[in-house]
């Protein structure tokens, strides 16, 4: 066996001197007037490991389209990331501070919405008188004069369920308003798309948070990670949502506040470090997805406004008390803005290893039909992977409102006392006209290539796009994770009771199948009579995983 | 091959077969205990005496428990009525189609005709802009939206034991949802606002009608995926004169209420899903979803083109009526005025367009006053609308049915 071993060994050591005894041709450009020495390089583990980490990130940088990009970022897993999971509609208790930490966003608490919508006061105004008395019998029809089919689900009470569908037709019925009767005055109105309930995710990395139990003991199986128990780790983390209602357009929205003002250090994020799974967040095994609602190749691809409900208040505990309601609403808010535009930079050519070089805006509503709260959201930055995260000079900026009361009471069909500011904020919302940028929005995609859809080559691009929407549906493997058994793990591995047996199981053969990659399976097998004539000896298909 | 190789092969089966059998013939063994027992004098009694007996019925426990146990639904239910009533839901067709739907509703058909009103304003002219907003609409619902579910299983009747992959994509519901709601969303922002705000939308509303006709009772239960109402009553001016109307066929030896199940539990009120208070109650347009599968002929058979034609008659009838019996009364029969509803039925590509013209609720037989149904079937707004080898492709765009959607909605 050491025989066999040696003689594996032997070409590779053939190689390498082969390689070096090439003999040095002389050049004639070879010296330079000043010396110019290479850089000198950490050559320390961490320092080749970062090395090894970034050299990833600039292949990423490099791909040409949003799905490979997006394949890209799943490449090292091929059983999915252990996701820590940002759901919009569960939010535990004391939620604030963590999803402040992990979406790099100070919060700014307001009674009115930024500076920045002053402009659009006297048209809001004038628009609220018109609708005031179509939106008021809305809201008194769709409380109590219509009926509708219920889909019951099981997870929710009847009391969620009912507000959720009262919820989600105001929202429809206020938002069929307002967009006609500001169709005509505002063409962003006109050609903007409205989706119902879409489908909202996003994956991005949280480094700096403190290592769970488990790393820590498979560290101390090893001398040299004694050292560094304690090294902070990345987290992925997967945003799901889905809005009642989203508006989107062409053009993004115009910056809130500078661009230069992300590094301002007077917008402090909290540090939170504690291991989320001891505040409330459960972790799953599955892909990154980062989806706004569309797939790649909709033009209009920038976010105005998104609606949210808030049912999920109702089944939180009374214990909470209502401050921390209304932080579960803030943070609620920050989860949904930063997933969609986070979303929505992945389609530019971003991802959480390549930060955006431009701000992004959202503004978002979370209402129940009678309590609104209004958020504007700016996008600086998604970068906060490990290195990153106590690197990065940069924060996102949100402005929210607490609740606020549409309306009083109803009264025998009739509303009372409805309030017009937070009428005149959400036109305002509508107002809101994007713009044209003047910088290059995309400028880690292709030039021609910016999407599989405009690739030339038919067996790549169908390959990639089959191969992307299944890595995004997150369907079950056909093949579940190894796992090992509670019998194995007493008989065998902590005591080793079975030596006699042949180590077939993935845990004696010093195997780690969460190592796996993406690409680490066979291809499609070709039968012989679909083989190239006259003879071919490729027996599997060619796979266009993106080389990462 | 000789056949006693194969016959003289041992198989377990036959093995386990012979051992039962001899097994069961077993006779107990005399152990002489008997004698002995007796010997001493103790009374031997015959063990099958005792089980001959059968145990007396055990009393019923009642338990107490989270909630009251639900009540069987049979005959001894507290709400089961004798009388049956034929029900038809949304998710149901008629065996016979448009034929048994006209023989149900008593309705005469106009086919291929529209109100003049309706295609006058079909005519007009579109802009350009909006062309291209349907388009989005169309490649929106069929290839950008990110719904992936289950599809349907795929089979080839050729080899039918063959298992495809399951396709996970866009489900039918979801996809006729996003169109309709574009589309509707797009006319409603191309129109005035003066215009819109007279009409109002609801998504998913109810309707129900329960009528006799000949002695059985009947109701339709519907939903109306899309109902577009308004502040006054829909009216058509109609010249019925040079109409070659469709009459009322003779379904023998099918009698009209087949393929209608029974229902012992039911409400003879009818539903309409606003109430009266409202100002915009009245019915304007309803949109009807095929979604196909959802839909089903309870034997199993595929839903033909006839059966989904009758689906938006039944349809239109149910809003039709409902609506009148909130106005009139469940005891109207001839209505002082004719009910008019526009529909249109998709299944996202094609569209089947109708007027239903409600004249009397009084549906026994063939003879005296009759409602009428416009209708124009089967027009596509696109030929083919996916991903074709990883590009969205939206193939020949019909620009017609846009024109047809934007009258019913103005008209």
């Amino acid at each position: 066996m050491h025989l066999s071993k040696l003689n594996r060994n032997i070409p590779k050591f053939q190689l390498w001197t082969r390689r070096y005894s090439h003999a040095v041709l002389p050049d004639e450009n070879e010296y330079t007037d000043t010396p110019v020495y290479p850089p000198i390089l950490d050559m320390s583990l961490q320092g080749r490991k970062l090395r090894e980490r970034q050299s990833v990130h600039e292949k990423i940088k490099k791909l040409n389209t949003v799905e490979e990009k997006q394949i890209a970022l799943n490449m090292p897993r091929y059983y999915g990331w252990k996701c820590v999971i940002f759901n919009e509609n569960r939010v535990p208790y004391n939620a604030l501070p963590l999803v402040q930490c992990y979406t790099r966003t100070h919060f700014k608490p307001v009674n009115s919405l930024p500076d920045a919508y002053s402009d659009t006061n006297p048209i809001a105004e004038q628009v609220v008188k018109e609708t005031k008395s179509i939106i008021e019998d809305i809201i008194a029809i769709e409380s109590e004069s219509v009926r509708y089919i219920h889909n019951n689900s099981p997870e929710k009470s009847e009391e969620q369920i009912k507000e959720e569908h009262i919820t989600k037709n105001i929202v429809r019925q206020i938002n069929r308003v307002i967009c006609n009767k500001l169709a005509d005055k505002l063409p962003h109105i006109l050609s903007a798309q409205i989706d119902y309930e879409p489908r909202h995710e996003a994956f991005w990395f949280v480094g700096g948070i403190d290592v769970p139990h488990n790393v820590i003991q498979w560290r101390k199986q090893y001398k040299w990670l004694h050292d560094r128990l304690e090294e902070p780790i990345d987290r992925p983390v997967q945003f799901i949502g889905t809005p009642h209602l989203a508006v989107r357009s062409q053009l993004p929205l115009k910056p809130i506040v500078p661009y230069e003002e992300a590094t301002n250090p007077d917008f402090k994020v909290p540090k939170f470090t504690y291991i989320p799974e001891s505040v409330g967040y459960c972790t799953e095994f599955r892909h990154g997805t980062n989806i706004p609602g569309f797939w790649p190749g909709d033009n209009d691809e920038f976010g105005l406004l998104s609606y949210h409900g808030r049912d999920h208040i109702l089944s939180r505990r009374e214990s909470y008390g209502q401050e921390d309601n209304i932080d579960a609403l803030h943070s609620q808010a920050l989860k949904a803005s930063f997933g969609w535009l986070l979303a929505q930079a992945n389609y530019q050519g971003f991802t959480t290893y390549n930060d955006i070089t431009y701000p992004l805006v959202t503004q978002t509503v979370i209402t129940n039909g009678k309590a609104w709260s209004f958020y504007v959201y700016q996008m600086n930055t998604i970068t906060m992977h490990n290195e990153q995260m106590d690197g990065n000079p940069k924060h996102n900026i949100c402005f929210g409102t607490t609740p606020l009361q549409l309306y009083d009471t109803i009264e025998n069909g009739q509303v009372k006392g409805l309030n017009e500011d937070v009428l005149k904020m959400l036109v305002q919302f509508y107002l809101n006209a994007p713009e044209e940028r003047e910088h290059d929005m995309k400028p880690y995609l292709g030039k021609d290539e910016q999407l599989i859809a405009d690739i030339e080559d038919d067996n790549k691009r169908c390959w990639l796009e089959s191969r992307y929407k299944h890595l995004v549906s997150n369907r079950p493997k056909h093949n579940l994770m190894p796992e090992t058994y509670l019998w194995e793990r007493i008989y065998k591995i902590q005591h080793k009771t079975r030596f006699f047996e042949a180590k077939r199981r993935f845990f004696e053969r010093n195997i780690n199948p969460y190592k796996r990659r993406l690409n680490e399976h066979l291809p499609p097998y070709i039968p012989k009579v679909l083989r190239e004539y006259p003879r071919s000896k490729k027996n599997f298909e060619r796979t266009y995983y993106p080389d990462v | 091959m000789k056949l006693s190789r194969v016959l003289n092969r041992q198989h377990i089966d036959f093995m386990f077969k012979k051992h039962w059998l001899v097994q069961g013939k077993r006779v107990p063994i005399d152990t002489g205990a008997e004698n002995v027992l007796r010997e001493k004098g103790i009374p031997v009694e015959d063990a099958l005496e005792f089980i001959k007996e059968k145990p007396g019925p055990r009393e019923r426990v009642n338990i107490v428990g989270p909630y009251e146990p639900q009540l069987p639904l049979d005959e001894t239910h507290p709400d089961y009525k004798t009388r049956p009533c034929l029900t038809l839901t949304n998710k149901d067709v008629l065996l016979e189609g448009i034929a048994q739907a006209q023989v149900l509703t008593k309705t005469i058909i106009a086919e291929n005709k529209l109100p003049n009103k309706i295609e006058e304003l079909a005519e007009i002219t579109i802009p350009k802009a909006v062309h291209e907003g349907v388009k989005k609409a169309i490649l929106s619902s069929n290839v950008f939206d990110c719904e992936q579910e289950k599809l349907p299983k795929i089979k080839d009747p050729v080899r039918p034991a063959y298992n495809f992959p399951r396709i996970l994509g866009i489900t039918d519901r979801r996809r006729n949802q996003i169109i309709t709601n574009k589309l509707l969303q797009l006319i409603e922002r191309c129109s005035d606002f003066e215009l819109t705000q007279t009409r109002y939308t609801l998504n998913d509303v109810q309707c129900k009608t329960v009528f006799d006709k000949d002695d059985d009772l009947i109701q339709f239960q519907d939903v109306s995926n899309i109902l577009v109402t308004s502040n006054i009553p829909l009216k058509h001016d109609m010249n019925e004169k040079d109409i070659p109307f469709v009459e009322i066929p003779d379904l023998y030896p099918v009698k009209h209420t087949v393929t209608l199940p029974p229902e012992h539990f039911y409400d003879e009120k009818s539903i309409y899903p606003i109430q009266l208070n409202v100002s915009r109650k009245h019915p304007h347009t309803t949109w009807l979803h095929f979604n196909r599968t959802e839909v089903n002929n309870i034997y199993e058979t595929p839903v033909t083109d006839s059966q989904i034609y009758g689906r938006a008659l039944t349809h239109a009838f149910t809003v039709a009526s409902a609506y009148a019996k909130e106005l009139h009364g469940e005891e109207v029969q001839d209505l002082p005025e004719p009910i008019y509803v526009n529909c249109i039925q998709t299944d996202g590509q094609k569209y089947h367009f109708g007027v239903f013209e409600l004249n009397t609720l009084n549906v026994d037989g063939v003879e005296g006053t009759k409602n009428v149904w416009y209708c124009k079937n089967d027009v596509k707004l696109y030929d083919r609308s996916c991903y074709f080898n990883g590009m969205p492709v939206l193939e020949n765009y019909n620009p017609k049915i846009y024109g047809y959607i934007n009258a019913f909605y103005n008209c």
